[in-house]
């Protein structure tokens, strides 16, 4: 069975209408033959009842008392016509001589009528018995004709018909399969084409020569899907290549510090210095490192949100106060201002990291001096935060990209504060995980508005109908 | 005091024996998941440290193992793997403590010290170095009898400082134990730093003799000045 279904669809189709259509002509040739039996026992037992009238009118007693047929040169009588007739309480009266002392079954038991019988020899007969009087003798004439001929023309009919039925089937398996072959050969060739695209050329795309039928709508979904494959492969590999060049930059300081210090003497200090720039490379190695695997699993989502009902202001507050000295090393004023009741149900440690991470940015990107503003509120049922640097703006080109890993509008100075070019992607993926998202509002001032928005958590006081709070 | 260091990366091993020799511990080395076994199970340590992979027998393996015959021996775990779940599953085949590759090291040794000293709580009410007086108790601080005022957070650092004072104690350490964070995110690096810049403006500033000094890419440190 498991054979089967591991054929072919086409193999399979065709089995599938070959065995429907075998036992179609199966179920129409046996109603056939069952009909044109019926039809020709019908024949036989109008004539055998034509016949015993004819038998009755030659049936007479002679002088001895025993029964006589006169006989009659009737051509229809070479089967022979088997005849016997009994008196009314059961004696043997006459048996024709073609039965050759077979007997006709039992005594009669008084009912008229047609029956099929079965002689001591296997002969198949039809029989008739009927009343008669022969003068006011009251006798039963049974008159049995052999069924012989019957048969042969119906097992002739039966062999026509199964000499067909294997043709009928074979020809129209043979199309099936043709017609099959025909309407997937499309499905063959896509294949054929998918089997060529590999990851080095994953721009191709599959051919469709109808896009209206099933075939069509299955390239387009693969089609569809090679572009989604494109655009992640793309991604990967742009990160991959970032990545690499990230690593790359603390390598190459370790080494170009520890080969020089190597070719040159110093004294103790020279080489504590020396050891200790290594290290600080080393730390940023660990902390990108620790990045990278944060995005990884949190890209497997194998971050785990730990969730309750965060009050927003006061998560601003604590991420605020805790980069506030930054802050105020730059003379830079930072407030925190809003709606304390507006809430969301998430993940605190993560949400703060989202939080932690713009406005460090924020501190970092304002110049000495500059204002920045942490804006708590609610809109369209979505908690809100807003958090307002004042720095350079950043370029419109640039505005969608702030977001990818790596990315960095001013190269050298980022990498000098100790930035790894994660910190807004890591923020984007905390709200992503929470539902929300992060918009960026750059306006024609300076400055930008990097606004978190998530679902708002309503809490039970609110749902709690008024009544109920009245009591309370 | 006998450690014994489960360790198959050469470098690593000997750079642990010689760390935790400069504080005057005893050190043993195994290179292997069965040495380390086989010692353990033959000799009395006052503590295991355990890489987490090793060749042939995992360490973990060679833990619950060790703990199924009753060594009551503290163990600190080196791993390289950082995920939650593996850290359940490290607590329940009998680890004490953790620490994740690669660290830093006066963080294994502030881990060492405290599950060597475990139960024996020191609650020292005062500390006190060169001149300078911590009351912990009505938290005060004094140079020279001179007051100082510090915030909540300077006053929390400096104790840390103290408490390890003559040893190294890294931007991790103090991330951990005095901001509470258990990320590491990068603000808090450059947060640290501003805090002991302050903190130094503080109680260094106007005297001579410096306590408080930065050890380039490991951390700071709190010790008497060197004349």
């Amino acid at each position: 069975m498991s054979g089967l279904f591991r054929k072919s669809i086409r193999t399979r189709l065709t089995l599938l209408y070959v065995s429907l259509l075998t036992a179609a002509l199966l179920l129409y040739g046996a109603g056939t033959s069952a009909f044109f039996l019926r039809n020709l026992r019908e024949q036989v037992d109008e004539t055998l009842s034509q016949d015993v009238e004819t038998v009755e009118t030659l049936l007479s007693v002679g002088p001895d008392g025993r029964v006589r047929v006169q006989a009659q040169d009737t051509d229809e009588d070479e089967g022979g016509r088997l005849l016997e007739v009994w008196s009314q309480d059961g004696s043997l009266l006459y048996r024709s001589p073609e039965l050759w002392g077979r007997i006709l079954g039992a005594a009669p038991d008084g009912h008229e009528g047609i029956q099929g019988a079965r002689l001591a020899d296997g002969t198949r007969v039809r029989i008739v018995n009927r009343m008669h009087r022969i003068g006011t003798r009251p006798v039963v004439v049974r008159l049995a004709v052999s069924e012989e001929r019957l048969w042969q023309e119906f097992w002739e009919m039966v062999s026509v018909l199964s000499i067909g039925l294997p043709v009928a089937v074979a020809l129209v398996g043979l199309t099936g399969y043709a017609v099959a072959r025909r309407a997937l050969r499309p499905l063959e060739s896509m294949a054929r084409r998918a089997e060529q695209i590999t990851a080095e050329r994953l721009s191709e795309r599959l051919n469709i020569e109808n896009p209206g039928d099933e075939l069509g709508h299955l390239g387009r979904v693969i089609n569809e899907t090679l572009a989604r494959l494109e655009r992640s492969f793309e991604q990967l590999r742009r990160f991959t290549a970032d990545a690499s060049h990230e690593l790359r930059t603390p390598l190459t300081a370790i080494r170009s510090v520890g080969e020089v210090a190597l070719q040159r003497s110093g004294d103790v200090n020279y080489y504590r210095d020396i050891v200790g720039s290594m290290l600080e490379e080393v730390n940023r190695l660990t902390r990108l490192v620790d990045s990278l695997l944060t995005m990884s699993r949190a890209d497997a989502g194998r971050i785990p949100l730990q969730r309750a009902e965060v009050p927003v202001l006061d998560l601003a507050k604590e991420s605020a106060g805790l980069l506030e000295v930054l802050a105020e090393e730059k003379n830079q004023k930072l407030t925190v201002e809003g709606d304390p009741m507006v809430a969301v149900r998430g993940d605190r440690v993560i949400l703060r990291q989202a939080l932690v991470n713009l406005i460090d940015n924020a501190v970092k990107y304002s110049p000495s001096r500059g204002n920045i503003f942490v804006r708590v509120g609610s809109n369209d049922g979505d908690a809100v935060v807003e958090v307002q640097d004042s720095g350079p703006g950043i370029p419109p080109e640039h505005r969608s990209k702030v977001f990818e890993r790596f990315y960095r509008l001013d190269k050298a100075r980022s990498r000098e504060d100790g930035g790894t070019g994660l910190g807004l992607s890591i923020a984007e993926w905390a709200v992503g995980a929470h539902g929300g998202r992060i918009e960026l509002d750059c306006g024609t001032e300076p400055g930008c508005i990097f606004r978190i928005r998530l679902p708002k958590f309503t809490t039970e006081e609110n749902t709690i109908p008024p009544e109920q709070s009245r009591k309370t | 005091m006998r450690i014994l260091v489960v360790e198959d990366e050469p470098k690593v091993a000997k750079a642990l024996q010689e760390g935790l020799e400069a504080e005057n511990y005893e050190v043993t080395l195994a290179q292997t998941g069965e040495d380390g076994f086989f010692l353990a199970s033959s000799q009395a340590f006052d503590l295991i440290v355990l890489d987490w992979m090793l060749p042939g027998r995992d360490g973990l393996e060679v833990l619950s193992t060790l703990r199924k015959r009753g060594m009551q021996t503290p163990v600190l775990v080196l791993t390289a793997k950082d995920a939650i779940e593996e850290r359940v599953s490290g607590l329940d085949a009998g680890a004490d403590d953790y620490l994740v590759k690669p660290f830093a090291f006066p963080e294994l040794t502030a881990r060492v010290r405290a599950l060597l000293r475990r139960g024996k709580a020191e609650a020292a009410p005062s500390q006190r170095i060169d001149g300078l007086e911590m009351d912990l108790v009505a938290r005060t601080v004094t140079r020279d009898g001179h007051r100082i005022d510090l915030t909540t957070r300077e006053f929390e650092l400096l104790e840390f400082l103290l408490r390890n004072k003559g040893r190294v104690v890294s931007r991790e350490m103090l991330a951990r134990d005095v901001w509470k964070e258990s990320e590491r995110a990068t603000p808090i690096d450059n947060v640290i730093d501003v805090h002991v810049a302050r903190l130094r403006r503080k109680i260094d500033d106007q005297f001579e003799r410096k306590l408080v000094h930065t050890v380039r890419g490991v951390g700071f440190t709190v010790r008497e000045a060197e004349d």
